[in-house]
């Protein structure tokens, strides 16, 4: 177990040391990415279709849901490579393989606290101290990272066979995205009921609606975000590492 | 179990084979609605069934796709089996492919870590290796640069090192030993040896007849997946060898010399010479085979966007390097009456041995000039020093002074 948690760790600094190396910005590409396309919402929602003006700094808002899902889709991605980008080593030496996706995770995961960590600071400077409920931050991080790291199983897997598969999540990200809660509140009548309904099925929704009632409003989130949140993330780990393992001696040939 | 041991029992593996490996998801759509199916299995290993002793050092021998790299993945733990079991004891080193885990824009020392990790090492153990790793690549001085400014030699210089600092209980080697300078190469051997003496197990996969007797006390002959003799080296390697040669003398029409074409536009004179210049037929390892052509046009029309192609072939036939100019980004040829070409190749890849080389002139679907399996070549081996005593050495047969 020992020997799992090191590999672990030398692979997430791996990835963290050669992400930003000939980088001038390095990880403030994990910040600025948000702020600018915090900058696009804020000017589409306020001043286009002005329907952010009901939320008071409509930004800070946005910025609370964009890090999580920047975090999601970022992660879903690059496990799109994992598996491809390190065949010869997959084929040469044995090791847990597993750890790839997983450290691909978690390396996001870094650059993710980082950037809640000053968006903490915004949101205290605007007036939106947090309550007691930030306790139960880390709880929704580790929650969100588990089911990512599911995902992410899956999809390195399902790429090895078929190139679609990058393709294909590419498209679904940007549906995924307008579908979960990062852009816009839920249960303040901005969304109709129906939809409200169908989009509280969606695997991210109870993440995105905790990260913003305990940093943004400082208010505890509701009970069905939580289920929604464990539930779905026992679920898709589950079956992510099961599907890994059941695949992993054949993808290790098909490389 | 003892430390050491290894024990195959009726191990099959079977990979799947694709005509084209990128299949789409419409292809298995295509197949779930009844089209008949492309998977086609193949399999590498069949019911092989072996034992190796802690302490011995064994070779698999065998032809091209007759499973010897399938075992040696399976006994490493990269691949699992089909069915039957696959059972080692201890630490298991692998010289699979050397530096593999090496991330280029690491450094060596990083590198180190990084793959200490990968094999299950701990910091602490790896900062007690680092020297004697550093020491034996010769890297001293460049543990601190990132391995993409390393030279290919450096490269397996440290993957090396690193591979065999771990003090494995059985080492795997599949033919990784032809790296480096020949002072390199010898201290690879000197370690092997070393580990060999320390009674560690060792299973050695290598098409060099001279280097499993060197190396092993004990081959196994894969055929087809299946163990088909197992003994004394000199014997298995023996009747290995005597059937291969068989082999060779039924299949030689492949590898016929053969010329055709419309000779629209032809080699009038072919020559090869060494790197000097010098015509040879016989090259060492490491020196440069330039091939010097002389082309003409039929009656010294002009002919343009020629092809010139370059194959070199194994006695059975078997294509060993082949290229042409467009393969090659190189402008195509045009020859107005009369031109010269040259084309120089490197084979430090090809083990030593007899080679067949073949050229070929042709241009938009049509075949001009092909000279298929036209000239002999002989490749010398680099001399390697081999790590042996020699205990009375006499030279006779000089004239005296």
């Amino acid at each position: 177990m020992t020997g799992d948690l090191l590999l672990l760790k030398s692979l997430v600094e791996k990835d963290l040391k050669v992400r930003y190396k000939r980088s001038l910005l390095g990880f403030l590409w994990f910040l600025l990415k948000p702020l600018f396309s915090m900058v696009v919402y804020t000017v589409v929602f306020t001043r286009i279709l002005r329907f952010g003006g009901a939320i008071e700094h409509f930004s800070l808002f946005l910025l609370t849901g964009l890090l999580p899902w920047n975090f999601f889709a970022a992660s879903l991605s690059a496990s799109t490579k994992t598996l491809l980008d390190n065949q010869k080593l997959i084929r040469s030496i044995y090791f847990p393989r597993v750890a790839l996706p997983i450290s691909a995770v978690i390396a996001n995961a870094i650059h993710m606290l980082m950037a809640l960590g000053v968006l903490e600071v915004l949101l205290i400077a605007f007036g939106h101290t947090p309550g007691l409920s930030i306790v139960l931050l880390p709880v929704a991080v580790l929650l969100l990272a588990a089911m990512t790291s599911g995902f992410s199983m899956m999809i390195s897997i399902g790429n090895v066979y078929y190139r679609d598969v990058a393709q294909f999540l590419e498209v679904i990200l940007l549906a995924w995205f307008y579908a979960s809660p990062v852009i816009y509140p839920l249960g303040e009548g901005l969304i109709p009921v129906r939809m409200e309904a169908f989009i509280k099925f969606n695997p991210v929704a109870g993440a995105m609606e905790i990260f913003h009632s305990t940093m943004y409003y400082g208010t505890w989130p509701d009970l069905w975000a939580w289920v929604s949140l464990v539930s779905w993330t026992l679920v898709i780990l589950t079956v992510g590492l099961l599907i890994f393992k059941r695949m992993e001696p054949s993808v290790v040939k098909e490389l | 179990m003892q430390k050491g041991l290894i024990q195959f029992t009726d191990v099959c593996l079977d990979y799947r084979l694709y005509r084209d490996r990128s299949v789409s998801i419409m292809e298995t759509l295509m197949n779930v609605f009844g089209r008949r199916t492309t998977r086609d299995w193949f399999r590498a290993l069949d019911h092989a069934t072996f034992q190796i002793s802690p302490g011995e050092s064994v070779a698999l021998v065998g032809s091209n796709g007759a499973g010897k790299s399938t075992t040696l993945k399976l006994l490493a733990g990269i691949y699992s089996s089909t069915s039957g079991k696959v059972e080692t004891s201890g630490r298991i080193a692998s010289l699979l492919d050397l530096g593999v885990g090496f991330h280029p824009e690491l450094t060596g020392a990083e590198n180190v870590f990084l793959n200490g990790a990968l094999l299950g090492f701990d910091q602490k153990k790896m900062i007690d290796l680092l020297p004697g790793i550093a020491e034996f690549a010769m890297l001293e001085r460049f543990m601190d640069t990132p391995v993409k400014y390393y030279s290919s030699g450096m490269f397996m210089r440290l993957g090396f090192a690193l591979a065999t600092s771990v003090n494995p209980d059985i080492l795997l080697i599949d033919e990784v030993l032809a790296v480096g300078d020949a002072a390199f190469q010898a201290k690879c051997y000197e370690r092997i040896f070393g580990f060999r003496e320390a009674g560690k197990t060792i299973v050695f996969v290598s098409h060099d007849p001279e280097a499993v007797r060197r190396l092993c006390t004990r081959a196994i002959w894969l055929d087809s997946g299946r163990a088909r003799m197992d003994g004394p080296v000199d014997d298995v390697l023996g009747a290995y060898l005597d059937a291969n040669a068989g082999r060779l003398q039924t299949s030689a029409s492949s590898a016929a010399p053969r010329e055709w074409g419309n000779r629209e536009v032809f080699f009038s004179k072919v020559t090869l010479t060494d790197g000097n210049g010098v015509p040879a037929r016989s090259f060492r390892q490491g020196d440069s085979l330039s091939t010097k052509i002389l082309i003409e046009t039929r009656e010294g029309k002009k002919v343009d966007n020629i092809i010139l192609g370059f194959s070199i072939h194994r006695p059975d036939g078997e294509t060993v390097l082949a290229s042409n100019n467009l393969e090659n980004g190189e402008p195509l040829l045009s020859i107005d009456g009369s031109g010269e070409a040259s084309i120089s190749v490197t084979p430090e890849i090809l083990e030593p041995g007899n080679y067949l080389l073949s050229i070929s002139l042709t241009g938009n679907s049509t075949d001009y000039h092909w000279q298929d399996n036209f000239y002999p070549i002989s490749l010398l081996g680099d001399k390697k020093s081999p790590p042996l005593k020699i205990s009375n050495l006499s030279v006779s047969g000089l004239p005296p002074k």
